[in-house]
């Protein structure tokens, strides 16, 4: 169930470095990005199932990078990780087809769920995608 | 949106109706995503019923929160409400379209709540004090208009100087996106513990510190100097002290809360006024809005410079005695050299009472052995000085200046129409210079001195004297705090005792008890914020801390100016009187208006006409259409596909009654093709819970009913044509499981009430939760509602949060561990079946305890007393 593989987007690097080492230590496949720019670089060499991603960011935002992702990669789900509580960013993300949208900060067990949830979300999409092009192809 | 909805119609996602698939592989997988739909749409639902709680938790009014807390609530209710509302459209799309319209426009007016920021205005980055008045508190902050306004109106003498204007502060802000950091750090660091807040605002007085100000800003603020210069000498020395707004209004002084900065030379100005603007965010500044339900967004940090005085003496005058309303003398507290010692609370001060009628006397008079003074260094700063000999105990102030400065703050007074709080501050030349000027805060201690006094409670005094600097009487553990890492590990309810009465212990206040200080005076600052939160204070106890050991319960009675060994009642009974500060603050105000558009339930009723998306008024509403309906929605999926896979089979079992289950999952051991499932391959743990709890006591049948009874139920059938079994319903007269290894929803008809169970189980525990909905009956409405309060007192016995709402109960509980969560659901399944048809002899409360005395019984020995790992509970 956990064989899924995990990038990290956050300026804040010492907020990045220790959420990929305690998400290691969970036996997680992560990797960490402190920008929009060089997540969508990372993704074009290391596909990855789930993207967390800050929201304000220097450079490409949060919003442009979720916009960017979900039209190369619909299949990717993105969970938004972000010390803004604002609301009308929340829903604009949500509307870009973000996964969930949290704040920090969070408890490490809860967002490992919820990388859970949205891994097995991508997965039944997948599988729907398949059946869909069998279905077709038929 | 709509390429991303083009993207996923394309790989054949979330529109599962269009491309009705056909094949029992296709079907699986499509049931498979209507499952995970409608898994997230619970989490989400449990998530936003949290939160709910949360918010109506806190609008008690008991804790202190902050806009942050309020932000990031409703943030995450609106994401989590918008999750559901997503959800229920993947399960039938398109059916529940005007749940967007509704969800938009309802966090539309919650936004509009939350953004209701002032215009931002522009207008000068400096004020000259020469050309202000009381006008220009939105400017410039309440004491620098006030020093503005007895300066130029009055004609009272002020230093020279100018103020930094809060449109200085906010483009100070604004530059750099600094604010925008703020308040990122504000929601994203936990603050509940001391020490949290104390890095917190630490880091956050760095950033500022750190932060260039603007080059028009630092341009203006020197050009202002250079102004000051010509009217002062070259090389004039400052004082820059916060004149934040909102400060040093008659409910929130703020008194010394934040920095002031004293003799600052000209080529540190702008290092001093960035400190004095970090100070916004000082430890005790954050706890004191935190306490008092002030938004950080209304306080504008303004900063007073003027040309510093080298003081000789200086102090406080209170035009009244804060402590007595029906005292009008005048009292002047004096120090050597600058006032500082006196608000800080550092040192004891000499104190003279002067008579208010004409001609003024000095009535009272106090010198203090004055140990220590503030002077100016000659180049920059203030430093303490030793006295020694005999000035040390000579008077501070003559009486003819004494008489002179109740002149003052009698002038003040009459203009102002209210007591005030005046520091002053005298010259070597004889002038005397008014410093600051602000309401004076009276409380009252005077009724309840009168009588306490009169009757000294028993019990071993173990200090007596000092003086009382805030009323009242606290009881707790001693807890002495010598520096800031102490205070770091303050208990709440303890008895604060520090050396001296400085500012910064502030910050433990609403924390504590009560507080004694060795030092300070009622004139301090600390004082002044410990009248404001109403903490008895006794001050100048001498030996405090020698006396009184970390640890040890005393009860310090400030008006009888006495602490006692452990507890006494009888002074406590009387001071009992700290009332929330939270509630009508602005922060509070605007959570119990967002909350109005989030919290109340008005679909209650599933039957009901009402019961729709576009009567939706609140979150809540649209959580519980969307709960309600996705169920529906995960059962019509077998029989709209013809799916018999995922068509629900009936459970043979030996209860006499229809049971049918659906599995959505990892429900069963083995597969099940034909129409009907066998108790023994059920894998639901929680069913297996429910079903132990059902089959418990066998039921005795319908409860022998009296002729009234039974007359209400027939008048009842008669007039709701809901209450007959016949009526086609979503779930006719059946019971209907749903179930996956973890997960397990039973909705049945028993009788002619409707009940709902729905719990999680597993191994994620803060995850797991049951909830159970009760409504309806057959019997008339007073019969239903007692029975209705029945079920729900029973529930509360073993922990569940309920809610009674007419016949109905909602209730719930979550958050334990695997076997509790089974134990509740074993209770649970013995209260359907033994609550069926109570109401019928509902008639009277002797009734419902006969028979609460029965169930609570059966509860004990069958359920709790059994072992919990027999029965029919196998693990895999």
């Amino acid at each position: 169930m956990d064989n899924f593989s995990v990038l990290i987007v956050d300026d804040e690097v010492e907020f990045l470095e220790t959420l990929v080492k305690r998400l290691r230590k969970r036996k997680i496949k992560v990797e960490g990005v402190t920008g929009g720019e060089s997540a969508l670089r990372s993704l074009k060499e290391i596909p990855v199932d789930i993207v967390v991603l800050d929201v304000k960011m220097p450079g490409m935002g949060g919003l442009e990078t979720l916009r960017e992702i979900k039209r190369a990669y619909p299949l990717i789900e993105v969970i938004m990780l972000t010390g803004h509580a604002n609301m009308e960013v929340a829903m604009e993300g949500m509307d870009l087809g973000a996964f969930d949208y949290l704040m920090k900060p969070t408890d490490i067990d809860d967002l490992l769920y919820k990388i859970q949830d949205a891994y097995k979300r991508k997965c039944l999409n997948e599988k729907s995608a398949l059946e869909e092009t069998k279905g077709a192809s038929k | 949106m709509s390429f991303i909805r083009r993207c996923l119609d394309k790989l054949g996602i979330g529109k599962g109706e269009r491309s009705a698939p056909s094949d029992p592989e296709s079907l699986r997988t499509a049931f498979q995503a209507r499952y995970h739909n409608f898994k997230l749409l619970l989490s989400a639902n449990n998530k936003a019923l949290q939160i709910m709680s949360e918010l109506e938790d806190a609008l008690k009014g008991n804790r202190p929160f902050g806009m942050s807390f309020i932000r990031a609530n409703c943030t995450a209710v609106s994401v989590n409400v918008f999750r559901m509302v997503k959800c229920m459209d993947d399960l039938a799309p398109g059916r529940y379209k005007d749940l967007f319209e509704r969800f938009r426009e309802i966090q539309a007016s919650i936004t509009e709540e939350l953004s209701r920021e002032r215009e931002p205005e522009t207008g000068p980055f400096v004020l000259d004090l020469g050309s202000m008045d009381k006008t220009h508190a939105d400017e410039a902050g309440n004491k620098m208009a006030n020093l503005g306004e007895i300066r130029n109106r009055l004609g009272l003498r002020v230093p020279c100087g100018f103020t930094v204007t809060s449109h200085a502060y906010r483009e100070f802000m604004r530059a750099g996106d600094l604010q925008t950091e703020i308040d990122r750090l504000l929601q994203s660091s936990p603050a509940e513990e001391m020490d949290q807040l104390f890095s917190l605002s630490g880091q956050i007085q760095q950033l500022i510190i750190r932060s260039p100000i603007p080059e028009e800003l630092e341009e203006a603020i020197r050009s202002a100097y250079r102004r000051l210069e010509e009217m002062e000498g070259q090389g004039v020395k400052i004082s820059m002290r916060s004149s934040a707004l909102g400060e040093d209004s008659s409910d929130t002084s703020f008194a010394g809360q934040y920095r002031s900065e004293l003799n600052v030379s000209a080529e540190n100005i702008i290092e001093a006024y960035k400190e004095v603007a970090a100070s916004k965010y000082s430890l005790q500044a954050i706890i004191y809005r935190l306490n008092k339900g002030i938004p950080d967004e209304n306080i504008d940090m303004c900063v007073g410079c003027m040309s510093m005085v080298n003081a000789v003496a200086g102090g406080v005058v209170y035009s009244k005695n804060p402590l007595n309303v029906r005292d009008d003398r005048v009292f002047i507290h004096s120090v050597w050299g600058l006032p500082k010692s006196v608000v800080d609370g550092s040192v004891s001060a000499d104190l003279f009472a002067v008579s208010r009628s004409e001609p003024h006397q000095v009535v009272e008079r106090h010198i203090s052995e004055k140990s220590q003074k503030f002077v100016c260094y000659p180049d920059e700063g203030v430093c303490r000085l030793e006295i020694t000999g005999e000035v040390s105990s000579t008077a501070s102030l003559s009486d003819a200046a004494a008489l002179e400065l109740a002149e003052i703050a009698l002038r003040i007074e009459d203009h102002y129409n209210g007591p005030q709080d005046i520091e002053w501050a005298l010259d070597e030349n004889g002038n005397m210079f008014i410093l600051q000027c602000r309401p004076l805060r009276q409380t009252d201690a005077t009724s309840k001195n009168g009588h306490l006094s009169a009757r000294l409670p028993a019990g071993e005094v173990l200090f007596s004297g000092g003086m009382a600097a805030s009323a009242g009487a606290g009881c707790g553990p001693i807890f002495v705090v010598r520096k800031e890492s102490d205070s770091l590990l303050f208990p709440r309810g303890a008895v604060l005792v520090v050396k001296q009465a400085l500012p910064r212990w502030a910050a433990l206040l609403s924390r504590a008890a009560a507080l004694i200080a060795d030092q300070g005076t009622s004139a301090g600052h600390l004082a002044n914020v410990a009248r404001e939160f109403r903490v008895p204070a006794l001050f100048g106890v001498g030996n405090a801390l020698e006396l009184l050991e970390t640890g040890r319960t005393v009860t310090v009675d400030a008006d009888g100016l006495r602490i006692y060994e452990g507890r006494i009642d009888s002074l406590l009974s009387e001071s009992d009187d700290r009332r929330s500060l939270m509630e009508g603050s602005p922060v509070f105000e605007t959570l119990k208006k967002v909350s109005e558009k989030i919290v109340p339930l008005h679909l209650i009723d599933p039957d009901s006409t009402d019961f729709r998306p576009l009567r939706c008024r609140t979150f809540h509403d649209i959580t519980r259409l969307c709960h309600e309906n996705s169920v529906k929605e995960m059962f019509s999926f077998g029989k709209d596909h013809h799916f018999s896979e995922k068509a629900s089979k009936q459970l043979v079992c030996e209860i006499p009654m229809q049971w049918w289950v659906l599995n959505l999952d990892d429900g069963f051991r083995e597969d099940v093709a034909g129409k009907f499932v066998h108790l023994d391959n059920i894998a639901s743990i929680p069913m297996l819970a429910l079903w132990k709890g059902i089959i418990a006591v066998p039921w005795e049948g319908p409860p022998p009913v009296d002729s009234k009874g039974f007359m209400s139920i027939l008048l009842e059938a008669s007039s709701n044509p809901a209450l007959d079994p016949s009526m086609p319903s979503p779930y006719g007269n059946r019971n209907y499981f749903m179930i996956s290894r973890n997960f397990c929803s039973l909705s049945s008809r028993f009788g002619f009430h409707f009940s709902t169970i729905e719990a999680l189980v597993g191994e994620r525990a803060n995850e797991n939760y049951i909830s159970f909905g009760f409504k309806g009956g057959a019997a008339d409405a007073a019969r239903r509602t007692r029975r209705a309060r029945f079920v729900a007192e029973i529930l509360e016995e073993f922990d569940f949060r309920c809610e009674l709402n007419d016949d109905g109960v909602m209730a719930r509980i979550e958050g334990f561990d695997e076997e509790l969560m089974k134990e509740k659901l074993e209770i649970l399944g013995y209260l359907i079946i033994h609550t069926r048809q109570l109401d019928m002899v509902m008639s009277n409360d002797a009734s419902c305890r006969h028979h609460k005395t029965k169930l609570l019984g059966d509860i004990a020995t069958v359920i709790l007393e059994s072992p919990l790992d027999s029965g029919p509970v196998v693990q895999e």
